[in-house]
C-alpha cells in the first residue's frame, strides 16, 4: 500500500480538472491529477457546439458584452443561479477563451464581407465588418440574445481539451491515469486528500495533499438514456456526499437536452438549430413555432425538450418499435456548411445511423445530458463542509446554472472555474492554513475501511447482481425523474431506490478478483450511484414548482415564493437511505437581475415578496446612474469584484472599444 | 501495514511551457545528427536513378525488336564509337561498375529497413497477414523483390563488368540461349519490373509528388500507373527476352560467333 | 435488415487473457443476438453483462468521438463503439491494439503511450510568456484556423500505430500520429519553434525517416485525417532542412 503526497490533488482529468492543476502547478506547487481514463478521453471532449463568451466579434456579436451574457444565463437559470457567480464567470469566459487561443485552440474565425446563414428557417445574408476579419467567431445558441458561442467545427471540447491537455504536459504535472478515488481522507473538518483505486491493479493507495479538488464530470449516467459517457457515474460527487459534511446543491435540477439520436443517445450539438437547423413532426411539420413563438427552435434547452416531449406525447411523433421520435431537419444548411461546421454531426449520422444529414432528417428526441447539480461550493470553489476540499465543473454546484444551463455555458464553465479555484487552492497552500497535518492513524483507517469494503464485496455471499441493480436504477430515473415530474411517480420512483440501495448492499460478484475486475468496479459505483439518484429524485419530489429543467405536472408554476432557494443534500450516516435535506434562500434583495419573465416559456410564476421592492430599488438605480458607464452602474447593483483572483482583473477588450 | 511513501518527485522550478526561452529548445538536442535524412533521400535518390536507368535500358535492350542492326549500333554507341572513332568496350565497364556502385548503394540503404532480427519479421508477417491493406502488402513485395534482386543483378553485372565487348545481337542470344542464362533474365525480369514501378509508386507517395487537389484519387491514378508499368516492361521485356531466344536458337550451332554489321544479310535472312 | 427477418446469432472470437495470468491469451467465442443498429459496444456490454462479467474493453464516449475503443476488428484497427456489427459477417474476430502495453482482453494501456509521445515531440504550443487575457486576440486567417483543426481532430486512438508495419517493428518510431502532431504545431502560427526545432523531434529514423510509407495509418484512421499527405510533407520539409 502506497501513501503518495502532493501539495495539491486534482481528482478529475477534464476542461476543469486540468485547468485547476495548471493554475496551481503555475504558481509554483505540486499537483498531481487522477483520471479514470487519460484525460483526453474525459467527456469534454465530447462537447461539440462551442463555448460562450462575449467576445462582441461580428456582425451578429456586435453590442455584446458581459452584462447580456449575464442576462441571458440568469434567465436560462430561472432566476436558480447564484449571481455573483454568474458575474465573475460572465467577466472571466472573454479571458477563457483568449487564453485557450494563446494555447492553440483553433477557433474558427470570421471571414469579412457578405455571407449566406440560416435564421428563422431563411437564408439572409449578413455582412461581416472588415475590422472582424480574422477575429474568433461565434454562432447562434439556444437562450442568447447575441451569437456568443465560439466554436471550433462542431469539436468544440475535444479541441479545448486536447490544448488543455497539453499544457499540463507541458507544465509536468503528473497525471495518474486509471486511478479511481473511492473515499476522501478527513478529519476534524478537514480534508487530506482521498483513497484511490488502481483500476488495473485493484491495489489501494492514499494521496494525501494540502488541497483536494473534486473536478470528476456530470453524473448522467444514473440514467439509462443519456448524452453523457459511460464514465460520467458521479463518482465524485459520491464521495463528497459520503463525508457526511459536504452537501450536494440542486441534485434535482438535471437538463435533457432536446437532440440526441434516436435510439443511441449520442447528442448532436445545439450548433445544428443554432446555424438553422429546424424540428419537424411526424407529418414534417415545423412544431416549435406554435409553442415558442419568441425564440422557436432557440428557447433554452429546457423549453424545447419540454415541447418536444408534449408534441411526441399529443401523438405527433414518429411512431417505432423503439419508442417515438421526431425530426431534425438540418438539409436546409447545405452540404458544405455541414462538411465545415457540422463534421462530427455528418460522422455520427453515417455511422451510428447510416444517413447522409445533408439530405435526410435525423432522428432525435430529448435525452438526460447535463447535471446543474453537485458539489456545492462558495464563489472560489471552497466545498461548503470541509476545509481543504474544492470542486468545480460539472461535478460541482458553484451555482453558475442554477435550473437550467445554457448550452455552451458549460465548457466555459469548467475553464473558468478552472482558472478560479487554481489560484483559489493556491493561495490555500501558501496560507497558513494549507499545511498538511494528516495522523497516520487517520489514514490508514481510511485504507482498512475502504480494503474492508472491497473484501466484502469480492468475497459478499449475497445474491444481488450488481449490472442487473444498476440498469434498474438507470430504467426508473429515465422512467419516473424525468423530462415530466409527478409526485406519485417522483414518490415511487424514491422508495424504488430506496430498495434497489437496501439490496445493492448484499451484492455478489461472478469473479471473485481484486485486479481487472469490471464487475467489482460496477457493483461499488452502484451503490453510490444510487444514494446520487436518490437525491436527484428525492430532492425533485419534494420541490413543489416548476423551474427551469425541474418541471412538475402538479405544480406548473414557478414559485419565487417558496422556492427560490438552493436544496441541498447531505448523508450524515453510512446506513441512511435517504439523503437529508436542507434549504438556502436566494436573497432577492442583493440580485443585479431580480426575478420575472424569461422571455421565454410559462410567464406565470408566483412573485417571491422581496422581488417588487428590489425591481423598483434596480429601475430607480439605473435611472439615476442613466448616462454612467455600464461598469459603474453594475458594480452600484452588485459589485463582484472582491470574488475574482488578481490575474483576472481588468476590462475585457472589445474591437469598438473607445482607445 | 507496510507503507511506502512516495514523493510526487517534481523540483520545484519545473520550466513551463511558456517559460522556456525558444533559443534553449534546440540547444538542449544540439547536435542531432543529418544523416538520417541524408540517407533517406540518397535511398529514395538511387532507387530513382535505377529505375530511370532501368526504363531507359529496356528500351535499349529491346532495339533488337527493331533489328540486328539497330541492336548492335545502340552496343557500339556506348562503347563510344561515334564519339571517339572506334569502340572501347572498358566504356561499357565503367558505366556498369557506375551502375553497381548506385546498386549497391541503394540496397545497402535499403536493407537498414530490412526487419533487423526474426522477432521483428515475424511481426510483420503477421500484421501484414491479418490487415490485408494493399501498400503494406506492396512493401512486403518490395523487400522480398529487393531481396532476390540483390542476387540476380549481381550475377547479370558481373557479365556486363568482367565481358562487356561481348553485347550484341548474336553475343547476347547465345549468352541468353547457349550460356543458359535465360531463366535468370526471365526472373531478373519479373522482378526487377516488379520492384522498380513498385518502388516509383512508392516514392511518389513517399515524398508526396503529384498529389493535386485531390490525393486520394491520385493515389488511384498513381496505382493504376504503376500496375500498367509493370506490365508494359514485363511484356516488353517477355517479348524481347523471345526474340533473344529465338535468336540464340537459330544462332545456336554458330553460337561465339560474332555479330558484324557488314555481313548482316547472311544472318538476318 | 428488416425488422421481420430472423436476426443472425453473431459469433464473437474475442482474444481473453490477462498480463499476470499463467496460461497466454486465447480466442473464446461469446454467441449474442444481433440487434437493429448493434454496435460492438452494444454486443461486449451485452457479453459482459450476461455472460462473462470479467471481460475487459474501455469504452467512454461509445460515440466515436474520445479514442478509448481502439480495437483489432476482424484484423483491422478500428473503433468498436462505432462498428456496426450488420457491416461484418456473423463471426467477428476481436483483439486487443498490439504496440500498447496490455492490460487484459481487450483493454491496452494507449494513455502511457501517448503521453510518452507527448512529452518527448513536445506536443504543445511553445510561446514565451504569459497568454494576455484582456486584449484583443491576435487575428488568425479563417482558412488558417480550419487546416489546423483538420490535424487538431486526431483523437489518439492509436489505430495509425497499431496499422503500421514499422510501428509495430520498432518501438521507437514516433507513428503516424506523432507525425501528425508536428505538422499541426508546425502549421500553428502561434507555435514560435522553427523547422529546426522540429528537425531535432523527428529527422530521424525514429523520426519521420522512419516511415515507410506504408499508409496503413491512412487507410485505419477512423477521424480520416490527411496522414499521407502530412508524412510526406513534413519528410520534404525535415529533408529540406538536412540539406541547409
Ligand atoms: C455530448 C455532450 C455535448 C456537450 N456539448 C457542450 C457544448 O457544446 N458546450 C458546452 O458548454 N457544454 C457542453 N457539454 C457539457 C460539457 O461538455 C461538460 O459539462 C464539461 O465538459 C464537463 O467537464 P468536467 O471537466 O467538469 O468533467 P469531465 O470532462 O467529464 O471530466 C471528468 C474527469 O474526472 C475523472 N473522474 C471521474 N470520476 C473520477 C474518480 N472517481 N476518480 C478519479 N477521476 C475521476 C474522469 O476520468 C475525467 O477525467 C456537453 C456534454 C455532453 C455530454
Ligand atoms: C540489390 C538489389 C536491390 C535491393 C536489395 C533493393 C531493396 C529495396 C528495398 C527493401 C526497398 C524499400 C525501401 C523502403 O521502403 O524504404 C527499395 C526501394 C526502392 N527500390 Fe530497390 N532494391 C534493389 C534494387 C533495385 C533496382 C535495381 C531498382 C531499379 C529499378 C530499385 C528501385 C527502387 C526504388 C525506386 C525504390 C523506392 C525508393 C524509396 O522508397 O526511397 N531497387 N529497394
Ligand atoms: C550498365 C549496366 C548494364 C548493362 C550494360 C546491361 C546490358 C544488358 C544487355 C546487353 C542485355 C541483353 C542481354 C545480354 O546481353 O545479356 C541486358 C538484359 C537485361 N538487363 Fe541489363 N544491363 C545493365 C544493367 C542492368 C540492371 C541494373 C538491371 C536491373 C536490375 C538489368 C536488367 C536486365 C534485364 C531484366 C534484362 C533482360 C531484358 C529482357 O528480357 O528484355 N540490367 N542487359
Ligand atoms: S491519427 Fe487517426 S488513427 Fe491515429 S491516433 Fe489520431 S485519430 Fe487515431
Ligand atoms: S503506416 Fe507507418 S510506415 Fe509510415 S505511412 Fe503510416 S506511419
Ligand atoms: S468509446 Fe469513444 S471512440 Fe469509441
Amino acid at each position: 500500500m502506497q501513501i503518495i503526497y502532493s501539495d495539491v490533488l486534482v481528482i478529475g482529468g477534464g476542461l476543469a480538472g486540468l485547468r485547476a492543476a495548471v493554475g496551481t502547478r503555475r504558481r509554483g506547487h505540486e499537483v498531481i491529477i487522477l483520471s479514470l481514463v487519460p484525460p483526453k478521453r474525459s467527456h469534454s471532449a465530447a462537447a461539440q457546439g462551442g463555448m460562450q463568451a462575449s467576445l462582441g466579434h461580428g456582425a451578429k456579436g456586435a453590442g455584446d458584452n458581459e452584462d447580456v451574457h449575464f442576462e441571458d444565463t440568469v434567465r436560462g437559470s430561472d432566476w436558480g443561479c447564484d449571481q455573483e457567480v454568474a458575474r465573475l464567470f460572465v467577466h472571466t469566459a472573454p479571458q477563457a477563451v483568449r487564453e485557450l487561443a494563446a494555447w492553440g485552440v483553433p477557433w474558427n474565425r470570421i471571414q469579412a464581407g457578405p455571407r449566406e446563414v440560416v435564421v428563422d428557417g431563411r437564408r439572409v445574408r449578413i455582412n461581416e465588418p472588415d475590422d472582424a476579419h480574422g477575429m474568433i467567431a461565434a454562432r447562434d445558441f439556444g437562450g442568447t440574445k447575441k451569437w456568443r458561442t465560439c466554436y471550433v467545427s462542431d469539436g468544440t471540447g475535444h479541441a479545448m481539451l486536447y490544448a488543455m491537455s497539453d499544457q499540463a504536459v507541458a507544465a509536468s504535472i503528473p497525471v495518474h491515469e486509471r486511478m479511481e478515488a473511492l473515499a476522501l481522507i478527513h478529519e476534524n473538518g478537514r480534508c487530506h486528500g482521498a483513497v484511490v483505486r488502481n483500476l488495473v491493479s485493484g491495489e489501494l493507495s492514499a494521496y494525501l495533499a494540502r488541497a483536494t479538488c473534486i473536478a470528476t464530470g456530470g453524473f448522467g449516467r444514473i440514467y439509462q438514456i443519456s448524452s453523457n459517457a459511460v464514465i460520467n457515474e458521479g463518482i465524485g460527487a459520491a464521495i463528497a456526499l459520503e463525508t457526511g459534511l459536504v452537501s450536494l446543491g440542486n441534485m434535482e435540477a438535471v437538463q435533457f437536452h432536446p437532440t440526441t439520436i434516436f435510439p443511441a443517445g449520442i447528442l448532436v450539438t445545439e450548433g445544428c438549430r443554432g446555424d438553422g437547423g429546424l424540428l419537424r413532426d411526424a407529418a414534417g411539420h415545423r412544431f416549435m413555432p406554435d409553442y415558442e413563438p419568441e425564440k422557436k427552435e432557440l428557447a433554452s434547452r429546457d423549453v424545447v425538450s419540454r415541447r418536444m416531449t408534449q408534441h411526441m406525447r399529443a401523438g405527433h411523433g414518429v411512431k417505432t418499435r423503439f419508442g417515438d421520435h421526431l425530426w431534425l431537419d438540418i438539409t436546409l444548411l447545405g452540404a458544405a456548411h455541414i462538411d465545415a461546421k457540422l463534421r462530427e454531426v455528418k460522422e455520427i449520422c453515417q455511422h451510428f445511423l447510416g444517413i447522409d444529414p445533408a439530405r435526410d432528417f435525423i432522428p432525435v428526441r430529448p435525452a438526460q445530458h447535463y447535471s446543474m447539480g453537485g458539489i456545492r461550493t462558495d464563489a472560489h470553489g471552497h466545498a461548503r463542509g470541509l476545509r481543504g476540499l474544492f470542486a468545480c465543473g460539472e461535478a460541482a454546484c458553484w451555482d453558475l446554472h442554477g435550473f437550467n444551463r445554457l448550452g455552451g455555458n458549460s465548457v466555459a464553465e469548467t475553464v473558468v472555474a478552472g482558472m478560479i479555484v487554481g489560484e483559489t487552492m493556491a493561495d490555500f497552500v501558501e496560507s497558513g492554513e494549507g499545511d498538511l497535518q494528516v495522523s497516520t492513524a487517520v489514514v490508514r483507517e481510511a485504507l482498512a475501511q475502504e480494503e474492508a469494503h472491497l473484501a466484502g464485496l469480492v468475497e459478499g455471499r449475497g445474491e444481488e447482481d450488481a449490472s442487473a441493480l444498476m440498469a434498474a436504477m438507470q430504467t426508473i430515473m429515465t422512467e419516473k425523474v424525468a423530462i415530466f415530474r409527478r409526485g406519485d411517480l417522483l414518490e415511487s420512483a424514491v422508495e424504488e431506490l430506496r430498495s434497489l440501495l437496501i439490496r445493492s448492499r448484499q451484492i455478489s460478484l461472478r469473479t471473485r478478483r481484486h485486479a481487472g475486475n469490471p464487475e467489482l468496479v460496477t457493483a461499488y459505483r452502484v451503490q453510490k450511484m444510487l444514494k446520487l439518484a436518490l437525491c436527484v429524485a428525492y430532492g425533485a419530489l419534494e420541490r413543489t414548482e416548476s423551474r427551469g429543467a425541474h418541471y412538475r405536472e402538479d405544480f406548473p408554476r414557478r414559485d419565487d415564493a417558496q422556492w427560490l432557494k438552493r436544496t441541498l443534500a447531505t448523508w450524515p450516516r453510512a446506513d441512511d437511505t435517504l439523503p437529508t435535506l436542507s434549504y438556502e434562500a436566494l436573497d432577492v434583495s442583493r440580485m443585479e437581475l431580480p426575478p420575472g419573465w424569461r422571455g421565454y416559456g410559462a410567464r406565470d410564476a408566483i412573485d417571491h415578496p422581496d422581488t417588487s421592492a428590489r425591481v423598483a430599488e434596480v429601475a430607480a438605480l439605473r435611472d439615476r446612474l442613466a448616462g454612467v458607464d455600464r461598469h459603474a452602474i453594475q458594480s452600484a447593483l452588485m459589485p463582484f469584484s472582491h470574488l475574482v483572483p488578481p490575474p483576472f482583473r481588468g476590462r475585457n477588450a472589445r474591437l469598438g472599444d473607445q482607445p | 501495514m507496510d507503507q511506502t511513501v512516495v514523493r510526487a518527485g517534481l523540483p520545484q522550478a519545473v520550466p513551463q511551457a511558456s517559460d522556456i526561452p525558444r533559443e534553449k529548445l534546440p540547444a538542449r538536442r544540439a547536435g542531432r545528427s543529418r544523416w538520417p535524412a541524408r540517407l533517406d533521400l540518397l535511398q529514395s535518390a538511387s532507387g530513382l536513378f535505377l529505375a530511370l536507368f532501368l526504363v531507359a535500358h529496356m528500351f535499349f535492350v529491346s532495339s533488337i525488336l527493331i533489328s540486328h542492326e539497330a541492336f548492335y549500333t545502340v552496343a557500339r554507341f556506348f562503347e563510344g564509337v561515334y564519339f571517339l572513332g572506334k569502340p572501347y568496350p572498358w566504356l561499357v565497364s565503367c558505366v556498369v561498375g557506375g551502375v553497381l556502385t548506385i546498386l549497391v548503394l541503394h540496397a545497402w540503404l535499403a536493407m537498414r529497413k530490412f526487419p533487423a532480427n526474426f522477432r521483428q519479421y515475424r511481426t510483420f508477417a503477421n500484421h501484414r497477414r491479418s490487415l490485408r491493406h494493399r501498400d503494406t502488402g506492396l512493401w512486403w513485395i518490395q523487400l522480398w523483390t529487393g531481396f532476390a534482386l540483390f542476387f540476380l543483378t549481381t550475377a547479370h553485372l558481373y557479365g556486363m563488368l568482367s565481358q562487356p565487348e561481348l553485347i550484341g545481337p548474336f553475343e547476347s542470344a547465345d549468352r541468353i540461349w547457349t550460356g543458359n542464362l535465360w531463366p535468370l533474365y526471365l526472373l531478373l525480369l519479373l522482378t526487377v519490373e516488379i520492384h522498380g514501378s513498385i518502388g516509383l509508386y512508392r516514392l511518389a507517395l513517399k515524398w508526396g509528388w503529384l498529389e493535386g487537389r485531390d490525393p486520394a484519387a491520385s493515389r488511384r491514378r498513381l496505382r493504376w500507373a504503376k500496375t500498367g508499368m509493370s506490365v508494359f516492361f514485363i511484356s516488353l521485356g517477355l517479348v524481347t527476352l523471345l526474340a533473344y531466344v529465338q535468336l540464340g536458337i537459330a544462332h545456336a550451332d554458330r553460337a561465339g560467333e560474332r555479330y558484324v554489321p557488314a555481313a548482316s544479310t547472311s544472318s538476318a535472312d | 435488415m428488416t425488422a421481420n427477418a430472423t436476426p443472425r446469432r453473431l459469433e464473437l472470437r474475442i482474444l481473453r487473457g490477462t498480463p499476470m495470468a499463467p496460461s497466454p491469451p486465447q480466442f473464446e467465442s461469446y454467441f449474442v443476438e444481433e440487434a437493429e443498429g448493434m454496435t460492438l459496444f452494444l454486443a461486449l456490454n451485452e457479453i459482459r453483462s450476461q455472460q462473462a462479467p470479467s471481460l475487459q474493453f474501455d469504452f467512454v464516449c461509445r460515440a466515436g468521438i474520445c479514442g478509448s475503443c481502439g480495437m483489432v476488428i476482424d484484423g483491422r484497427p478500428g473503433l468498436a463503439c462505432r462498428t456496426l456489427t450488420r457491416d461484418h459477417g456473423s463471426v467477428i474476430t476481436l483483439a486487443p491494439l498490439p504496440v500498447f502495453e496490455w492490460l487484459g482482453d481487450l483493454s491496452v494501456n494507449t494513455g502511457k503511450w501517448m503521453r510518452g509521445m507527448a512529452e518527448r515531440l513536445e506536443t504543445w504550443i511553445h510561446t514565451t510568456g504569459d497568454p494576455d487575457r484582456l486584449s484583443l486576440e491576435a487575428p488568425m486567417e479563417p482558412a488558417e484556423a480550419e487546416a489546423i483543426y483538420e490535424l487538431d481532430r486526431c483523437i489518439e486512438c492509436g489505430c495509425c500505430v497499431a496499422g503500421c508495419g514499422t510501428a509495430r517493428m520498432r518501438e521507437d518510431f514516433v507513428g503516424a500520429i506523432g507525425l501528425n502532431k508536428i505538422a499541426r504545431f508546425r502549421l500553428d502560427p502561434r507555435d514560435e519553434r522553427s523547422d529546426e526545432d522540429f528537425f531535432a523531434l523527428i529527422g530521424d529514423d525514429d523520426g519521420v525517416f522512419g516511415c515507410m510509407t506504408l499508409l496503413g495509418c491512412h487507410d485505419v484512421c477512423p477521424k480520416g485525417l490527411p496522414l499521407q499527405t502530412q508524412i510526406a510533407f513534413l519528410r520534404r520539409k525535415m529533408a529540406a532542412q538536412a540539406l541547409k
